[in-house]
């Protein structure tokens, strides 16, 4: 199912990070007609990485190179908006590295606003989409090697060949409505208690040991 | 002594949508005969008159002529979107200011625009409430292939599809079209609650005679049993209509058949001089709104400016034949009364449904929903009068 193209964004928190001209002008009106809370901050403003912080789509000059943005995670995860009037490969690169996906060309207009803002509230969350599933694919990627571990620790314990052994934990993973890869993980834990021993029971080769922690069931 | 001030008219009384062209441009004549007949005012108007005949590229080039080489800053024009995105740059280029006398689908605002027709919360939105309140929601929707028709469906689609309903069909013609037998086919074989009609000129006109006929030849009682809605059918189109013309349900600002002294006046001039084109309708009436506008605004400002005409229409208001009328300060569209006619075989709408008061404009619908809670602009606003 396709979802839903956001087009009201009424009671948005809008920060526009720009001098006080005639294009802050233009922009805080038009915002302001699509319902918008608007807050206005000129860029060297002390007040920004605060007000960063609390809005829900930012409008950032372009022209301005503010170091503080230049740092990584500087900005929220909201929507930016690149507000652009000088158009050289310096000044887009940094466009493109603070992620602004969707802009609008100096002098503003009150044509195109709606437009970039559409693009940029509904292109985002498209992303925060794909970061969340990949978050998840990450996460069962690197249980992979735990499931291996158990199947095996299972084959040698019971006696089982390989189909019969992953089967078992898929079976078990679905009766109790768990991930197999948590189950494997359960499995291999108690049987790490069972022989009594120091024994870590992953293969400590790379950083999937360190992603454990993230596993509620197993911090208890 | 009066300052003359001349303005342009950018209307197209010819090509397929001529009818409302000719309705626009004798609103607009009435409005200049009054303020030039009236000894308080300040300023005298004199029209330019330029007709596109219909085609959206030759709007830019008239307007072009009329702000380089006549110097002219203050335009009235426009029906068709396409020709308002059409001219609009050249009005942002040359500092001038365009009335726009037309309902339209919304979703712009302009400083070189005032918008003196229906924003969608005032047309679109309180169709939707009636059809759903009344008709049911089993829709089809039929419209020319320009924006007006493409965003108008999407609103109605989208208060249909929160209530449950459904769309049965969605077919979009060129302007102009008039080969529909085949539509009207399908629409009777359907069978809707109702049909949503976004056809603009001769598509319309054609399309309310076939479907009439198709109706009658299958013993439906169209009106009754197959409703045609629509967001511009005017009183300047139903003696184009024929046979066909009584009965269409219409979303509207203004009627010819409201009652108030201002409209009694109006429509007694309109009647006495432009009777040939039907009787008054809301285009007519918009264009009427926004000459005494921007006669108001011009004296008002003391200049022809762009910016000083502008800053002296925001908040105007201006006793209309539908009511009190405000420029809104905010987005340049106006605050009108929205209301639900049906059409009359004497080529008139009887008045069905009006809000109780003026709706402030919300050209990009971010407070205005079919299924509103907001009280004000809520279905308890809109009280039935017959």
């Amino acid at each position: 199912m396709k979802a839903a193209v956001k087009t009201n964004f009424r009671g948005m928190r809008a920060l526009v990070v720009l001098g006080n001209d005639s294009n802050r002008f233009v922009l805080a009106s038009v915002l302001g007609k699509l319902g918008l809370d608007v807050q206005l901050l000129d860029p060297h403003d002390a007040g920004v990485p605060t007000a960063l912080q609390r809005c829900d789509v930012v409008l950032l000059d372009a022209d301005v190179n503010l170091e503080m943005l230049a740092e990584p995670d500087a900005l929220p995860d909201v929507p930016c908006i690149a507000l652009i009037g000088i158009e050289t490969p310096s000044q887009l690169t940094r466009v493109v590295r603070q992620g602004c996906i969707s802009h609008i060309l100096k002098p503003v207009r009150s044509s195109g606003v709606f437009t970039a803002l559409l693009l940029a509230v509904n292109e985002h969350e498209k992303r925060r989409k794909i970061a969340r599933e990949m978050a998840v694919l990450r996460q069962r990627l690197a249980g992979r090697r735990e499931v291996m571990a158990a199947v095996l620790t299972l084959m040698v314990a019971e006696g089982l060949d390989q189909d019969a052994a992953y089967e078992r934990l898929r079976v078990d993973a679905m009766n109790r409505r768990m991930p197999i890869e948590e189950l494997a993980r359960e499995y291999l834990a108690r049987d790490a208690r069972a022989q009594g021993g120091s024994r870590r029971p992953q293969i400590k080769a790379d950083d999937t040991a360190k992603k454990r922690c993230t596993n509620r069931r197993l911090r208890q | 002594m009066k300052a003359t001030i001349e303005i342009g008219i950018v209307v197209s009384t010819s090509g397929s949508y001529g009818a409302i062209g000719q309705a626009i441009c004798a609103g607009a004549e009435l409005a200049i005969a009054e303020v030039n007949a009236d000894p308080e005012a300040r300023v005298s108007l004199l029209p330019r008159l330029v007709d596109p005949g219909g085609v959206t590229a030759a709007y830019a080039d008239a307007v072009q002529e009329l702000l380089t080489s006549s110097g002219i800053t203050q335009v009235l024009g426009c029906y068709t979107s396409s020709s308002r995105k059409e001219v609009l740059p050249l009005f942002e280029k040359h500092d001038a200011l365009l009335w726009y006398p037309s309902h339209y689908e919304g979703f712009e605002t302009s400083d070189n625009v005032i918008y003196t027709g229906a924003a969608p919360n005032q047309h679109v939105i309180p169709l939707a409430r009636h059809l759903l309140d009344n008709h049911g929601n089993r829709g089809w929707f039929v419209g020319s292939n320009y924006v007006w028709a493409w965003e108008n469906n999407r609103i109605l689609r989208e208060s249909l599809m929160e209530t449950g309903g459904t769309i049965l069909g969605e077919r979009y013609f060129p302007v102009g079209e008039t080969d529909l037998g085949a539509l009207v086919a399908q629409i009777v074989q359907d069978r809707p609650d109702f049909v949503f009609n976004t056809l603009i000129g001769e598509s319309c006109y054609e399309f309310l005679r076939l479907l009439r006929a198709e109706a009658i030849a299958s013993g439906l009682d169209q009106p009754n049993q197959l409703p045609v809605a629509s967001c511009s059918l005017s009183e300047a189109e139903l003696p184009l209509i024929g046979d066909a013309a009584a009965g269409h349900l219409s979303s509207s600002v203004y009627f010819s058949t409201i009652d108030s002294p201002e409209n009694a006046r109006f429509t007694a001039q309109w009647d006495g001089r432009h009777r040939h084109l039907g009787r008054a309708s809301a285009d007519g009436e918009a264009a009427y709104i926004a000459v005494h506008l921007l006669a108001m605004a011009v004296a008002n400002a003391g200049s022809t400016c762009l910016s000083e005409v502008r800053a002296a229409a925001r908040g105007l208001r201006f006793a209309a034949p539908q009511g009190l009328v405000t420029v809104d300060p905010d987005n340049l569209h106006c605050s009108m009364r929205p209301r639900i006619g049906k059409s009359t075989a004497d080529g008139t709408f009887e008045i069905l449904r009006e809000e109780s008061s003026p709706v402030r404009p919300d050209p990009y619908l971010v407070w205005a929903s079919a299924k509103q809670k907001d009280g004000r602009l809520g279905p308890d606003h809109l009280r039935s009068v017959s």
